[in-house]
């Protein structure tokens, strides 16, 4: 079928160029009444397409529309042209869809920066670019917009570069996006040459990729593996996760859009597009899922001990991520897409308000200078404690049926382990403790904030906190499109992806088969009320540490000098609990962040940076300016090619 | 007949001679002169494979190199008057302000 | 039968005249019109690329002057580098340059009349000539500022390596010709592959004569290990001379590469292939030219400087399509020198603009700038991001297609450090636009850009986003040099 797909994103460029070329001649209302209509627009578009693809039959849900001849050399024919199947059309929704709302909120947020225009510019360029990044119909035109998203990253996490820190974060950014883009470049090329073509109908056609690569060969595995460091950077994995937690720097409807809603998320859309190239590379789904889970819970370790609201927030970003990659390495593509979609939900909700929160406190990030927010700002802590409570996987929210999903198929599929199980398992858990953590510390407790910024706590506009109840809607109702079997429901998320998850050996009718059977059933409960339970008693751990136990102490500082100590042991048990649990969760966490994260990884790419420069340094004595040494090295560089070439020639 | 080889032999010397005149010398006058050397050192080449081969192209040829020859003589010469009267020297060892 | 066809040689001859005549105006007039005669010189362009237009396709002079499509191609890169380099200096001419201002003008005509002939050159003489009537003329325009001693060092750097370059390569020719008997390249070829079949084996003298041709096209090209002088002499010559060094003097280069080592040396139609195997060399020098020109490129605190690194970098890159000798790889190779006209001269057109403006070429002074002229800044900001290769600018399709290349030729390993030092190249290019958009505020002047200056930008901006977004024309028009070789 074809349609004018590209409606989509003609929208916000056309939002872009006139918001960019009238720069500084708009009033804020007119630039934000273009800004966000045009992705309204393209919502609106979005919307109507998904459901002229709904119109068609299971197996023909595929919108072509071939905009011009890009490239035409011979064999290099690529397109600019579009493509709406079921995992683009999700992907456009929840893009298109999350954007507008942000834009919205922005209005609020930004409302007294100077940059408006430029933000709103770039915001524009950036959802652009991200659509199509998931519209392309070929890998080449999909690195186009990977590129746009990246540079757009980059100019939103420098926006206020008054801050140095801010600048080197976009830096940072950039170029370790570039070392990701090599190796996809690099895969693309490798692609190209195996199977003659960049576009997915060839490249990803499950019968060319046979006829060409040997399944587990060496060449796909490479191609899968270079395509696969690609993904992570962009989406933030091991080794190239550093980018992240610093472009919290940017502004805060910037780290909920393009930092943890969409960009982000484009390296597991490349897999779960690429899933047939990545069917056949068993190595390399091996090396996926553990990479994802590595990460996962990697960077949620991290996130128990940050005292930032932002940085918390980044690093569950990235552990969450870490989640989607090892749905994609144990080959359940669509559960990984799926959590992608509740994800952007429920941690733009999660930003967004982490953003309320920073604006009323005016600019204060620290959570151990907040609390008791809860009564001063209810909206913002009720669609804030909904994120938290989906993001931890609470039966009936979003996140749970996304999560689970993972964690199911990690223990059940083929590609998956009891290791993957339970390392996601542990992560769940800990996600659960720093998020209530950060919520206790925020909203519950004394008031920690000095008494200037008490006075001026106030809710935020309805320009804000509307988009945080519409998010939150969302964060409850997302995950009922993806109901297990085993809760009664038919997965219909995942049955909607069928057609593109063409490497997938196994059907849904198989799938159901294989949850109905008994034995499985019950496994699937059991594994599904214990990860629940695991997560209600990680709850318990951080509210009592974090509401209980910090009144506790202070009891207990009290009477430090009465005789009532050993009748009051019980506090020893808090004690045992505080040695024995926390300090070395805090301790190991604050080991990793500032060993791992802060020297080696970090360090390893600043010290690239200092070898390069070096090298740099160390060439910088022959270009001496002296005439005579430059006849010389040319004279010598002629004889000495001469004499290789006589000598191998 | 002198052979071929024989010119071929003084050629390959007078390049030898120019290039290393090129980079041993510091005057830039020498330093001229040495190039216009190797040049003539081709011609004289050029000229000796036009003999061996009985074809007259090669003649053409080095009248062209000597037109050649004098423009980048004569504009080598205005420039080093030029740099003489802003460094008051024609040693090239002095002209290092542009490096690394 | 000899074959005079005159027609062919129409717009060389209509541009040399055309020089003399900017000369004898400026003359006449008192010198007192710089912006008429720069008006004229654009014009003069503009019009020689008409006549291009209208007397093309064809051989002329038994050989020696071949009005094909690559030659065609390239003289359309010349004719628009020296188009942007002229439309870029009105204000050096109005500021810096208080006599000769004709000459200036006409000697830029002469070295893109020279690039003409070269581009055209079907025989060794007539490749010479055109390499030294190019070369010539840019001696004399690199040491323009009389009295600025940096111009006049570069000057002297820039005449003594290309004396010394020009000579190897006469030397090269010579041995070339004694072993096949002939001028015509075409012939060359046969004649050589006769003496390789007949002798059985590739001798010594050939190998050498190869060696020295590669060197004296490889100073043009300012590839490694040929590139000293290029950092030095860039940075001292008037900047629109830089930007006509880099890039139409560049083209010319790679244009005579082109005659000289695929039409010349290496295999002919299906039979035997040349037996030396240059490709490789070439692909060793291209590797050294991307890592030596980008690494060095990272600490350079000067523009000029910087571009002059990136621009050993760039031809490294084009190097990688040049040793796929394919249609693609010519294609590619001439799809490259093409984009990177646009961003080359634009990136140092707004050097050149800025330089007028604040007498700084430091990089560190751009600080700012996109707060008091953002239209420039953000001009330059595509001018780098095209030359680093991000899409959807057309530096990007332009690696895209010289790496494909190389791919498809089977090297690999020299398209993995080219990507490898692409990542690196972004470091400097962006630290440009960080101190553009992302240094602190430092009142800078606003920037004044004379019209012609702003259609120079406003052609390169366009052209980037243009050919990026539909490289179909130009694509097409690249692969069709590649008939010339029978690819």
């Amino acid at each position: 079928m074809e349609q004018p797909l590209y409606l989509i994103p003609l929208f916000p460029l056309i939002g872009f160029l006139l918001n960019g070329l009238l720069l500084g001649r708009l009033g804020k209302k007119t630039i934000s009444f273009i800004a966000c209509t045009s992705v309204g627009l393209s919502f609106l578009f979005g919307l109507k397409f998904f459901f002229d693809l709904l119109s068609l039959p299971d197996t023909a849900r595929i919108i072509e529309n071939v905009f011009f001849t890009w490239i035409p050399a011979g064999q290099f024919h690529v397109n600019v042209a579009f493509l709406l199947d079921p995992l683009s059309a999700v992907m456009v929704l929840v893009v298109s869809g999350v954007s507008f709302i942000i834009h919205i909120y922005s209005i609020g947020y930004m409302h007294d920066d100077a940059g408006y225009g430029r933000y709103f510019t770039y915001l524009n360029l950036f959802v652009f670019s991200m659509l199509m990044l998931v519209l392309a119909d070929n890998y080449l035109l999909m690195f186009v917009g990977w590129e746009g998203v990246g540079l757009c990253s980059y100019l939103l996490i420098g926006f206020w570069f008054e801050k140095k820190s801010a600048s080197d974060a976009g830096k940072k950014a950039f170029i370790v996006n570039r070392i990701g883009d090599f190796g996809f470049l690099l895969g693309m090329f490798i692609i190209f040459w195996q199977t003659g073509s960049l576009d997915f109908k060839t490249a990803l056609d499950p019968a060319v990729a046979h006829s060409v690569f040997a399944v587990g060969g060496g060449m796909i595995t490479a191609a899968t593996l270079l395509m696969f460091l690609g993904a992570t950077g962009k989406s933030a994995q091991i080794p190239l996760y550093v980018w992240l937690p610093d472009a919290m720097e940017g502004p805060t409807p910037v780290s909920a859009l393009i930092h943890a809603a969409t960009m982000v998320t484009a390296g597991v859309y490349m897999i779960a597009r690429s899933n047939v190239l990545y069917m056949m590379a068993p190595a390399t789904m091996a090396v996926v899922a553990i990479v994802g889970v590595a990460t996962a819970i990697f960077a949620g370790s991290i996130a128990l001990a940050q005292n930032d609201i932002k940085r918390v927030l980044a690093y569950s970003t990235v552990s969450q991520l870490g989640y989607m990659f090892t749905a994609c390495g144990v080959a359940a593509f669509s559960a990984g897409i799926f959590h992608l979609m509740t994800h952007a939900f429920f941690k733009a909700l999660l930003f967004l308000g982490s953003g309320s929160v920073i604006h009323a406190m005016a600019g204060q990030q620290d959570m151990r200078y907040m609390g008791g927010l809860k009564k001063r700002m209810p909206i913002t802590f009720w669609t804030f404690l909904i994120a938290t409570l989906a993001i931890t996987g609470i039966p009936g929210l979003s996140g749970f049926f996304s999560k689970d999903e993972i964690l199911w198929k990690s223990f059940s599929s083929d590609y998956g382990s009891i290791w993957i199980w339970l390392i996601g398992l542990i992560t769940a858990g800990m996600t659960a403790f720093y998020m209530f953590r950060l919520v206790f510390l925020t909203f519950y407790g004394e008031e920690r904030m000095d008494s200037h910024t008490r006075e001026h706590l106030h809710e935020s506009p309805k320009v804000m906190t509307v988009p945080l109840s519409i998010l939150a809607v969302l964060s409850v109702i997302g995950g009922y499109v993806g109901i297990p079997h085993i809760l009664g429901g038919d997965n219909r998320f995942e049955k909607f992806l069928e057609p593109v998850m063409k490497g997938v050996h196994h059907s849904v009718e198989g799938e159901h088969a294989l949850a109905s059977a008994a034995h499985n059933g019950s496994t699937e409960l059991i594994l599904m009320v214990g990860s629940v339970v695991l997560v209600a008693v990680f709850i318990y751990l951080a509210y009592h540490f974090y509401i209980k136990n910090i009144a506790a102490a202070g009891k207990l500082r009290q009477r430090f000098s009465g005789l009532h100590k050993i009748i009051y042991g019980k506090y020893f048990v808090d004690e045992l609990y505080n040695a024995v649990i926390v300090q070395p969760l805090v301790v190991g966490s604050k080991f990793l962040w500032k060993i791992f994260d802060v020297l080696i990884i970090d360090g390893f790419i600043n010290g690239m940076a200092v070898i390069i420069g070096d090298m740099s340094t160390g060439l910088r004595p022959a270009q001496s300016g002296i005439l005579r040494t430059y006849t010389t090295i040319f004279l010598v560089g002629v004889i000495v090619i001469l004499g290789i070439v006589l000598i191998f020639g | 007949m002198i052979p071929i080889g024989h010119f071929l032999i003084l050629s390959a010397m007078l390049f030898a001679v120019g290039a290393a005149g090129v980079i041993i010398s510091r005057n830039l006058l020498i330093m001229l002169m040495s190039i216009e050397l190797m040049l003539n050192a081709a011609n004289l080449a050029i000229i000796a494979f036009s003999r061996m081969n009985n074809i007259v192209d090669g003649h053409v040829f080095v009248f062209i190199v000597f037109a050649v020859a004098a423009a980048e003589a004569a504009v080598g010469l205005a420039i080093i008057i030029m740099i003489f009267r802003n460094r008051e020297s024609i040693n090239a060892d002095n002209f290092s302000l542009l490096k690394r | 039968m000899p074959d005079y066809n005159l027609r062919l040689i129409i717009p060389e001859i209509f541009l040399f005249l055309w020089a003399l005549f900017i000369i004898a105006f400026d003359l006449g007039t008192k010198r007192k019109n710089p912006k008429l005669i720069g008006y004229l010189t654009m014009g003069g362009i503009a019009a020689t690329a008409v006549l291009l237009y209208l007397y093309h396709g064809g051989i002329s002079f038994n050989n020696m002057f071949k009005s094909d499509p690559l030659a065609l191609f390239f003289k359309v890169i010349f004719l628009g580098s020296a188009f942007m380099a002229v439309g870029s200096s009105f204000d050096i001419i109005a500021q810096k340059i208080k006599n000769h201002r004709g000459e200036f003008f006409g000697l830029v005509l002469f070295s893109t009349v020279g690039m003409m002939f070269l581009a055209s050159a079907g025989e060794l003489i007539s490749l010479y000539i055109g390499l030294e009537l190019t070369t010539i003329p840019l001696f004399i325009l690199a040491a323009y500022y009389k009295d600025d001693r940096i111009s006049v060092e570069a000057g002297l750097k820039y005449l003594v390596i290309g004396a010394f370059s020009s000579a190897i390569l006469l030397y090269g020719l010579s041995l070339l010709y004694g072993l096949s008997g002939t001028t015509d390249i075409v012939m060359m070829k046969i004649n050589l592959a006769l003496l390789y079949l007949n002798t059985n084996g590739i001798g010594w003298a050939l190998l050498m004569a190869i060696v020295m041709v590669l060197a004296g096209i490889g100073f043009k090209l300012a590839l490694v290990p040929f590139h000293m002088w290029a950092p030095d002499v860039y940075q001292g010559a008037p900047t629109p001379i830089t930007a006509l060094l880099s890039v139409g003097s560049k083209a010319a280069g790679v244009v005579a590469f082109m005659r000289i080592f695929i039409d010349g040396l290496y295999g002919f139609a299906d039979a035997v292939m040349f037996p030396l195997d240059w490709g490789n060399i070439v692909a060793v020098l291209a590797a050294a030219a991307m890592i030596l020109g980008n690494i060095s490129a990272l600490r350079q605190k000067n523009i000029k400087r910087m571009l002059a690194y990136s621009s050993i970098a760039q031809i490294g890159y084009v190097m990688v399509g040049m040793v796929a000798v394919s249609e693609l790889g010519v294609g590619s190779v001439g799809y490259y020198m093409f984009i990177y006209l646009f961003a080359n001269m634009g990136a140092f057109a707004v050097a050149t603009i800025f330089n007028d403006n604040t007498g700084s070429d430091s990089i560190a002074s751009y600080a700012g700038l996109s707060k008091s002229s953002p239209m420039i800044s953000a001009f330059m900001a595509i001018f780098l991001l095209s030359l680093a290769g991000i899409p959807p600018l057309a530096g990007f399709a332009a690696k895209f297609f010289v790496f494909a290349a190389g791919i498809q030729a089977g090297y690999t390993w020299l398209v993995i450090l080219a990507l490898l030092t692409a990542v690196v190249s972004l470091y400097y290019y962006a630290n440009v636009i960080k101190m553009m958009y992302f240094a602190p505020d430092n009142p800078t002047i606003k920037l004044n850009t004379p019209l012609s200056a702003n259609i120079v930008l406003i052609i390169g901006v366009a052209g980037l986003i243009i050919f990026g977004v539909y490289p179909e024309p130009i694509l097409n028009f690249a692969l069709d040099t590649a008939r010339v070789f029978g690819f």
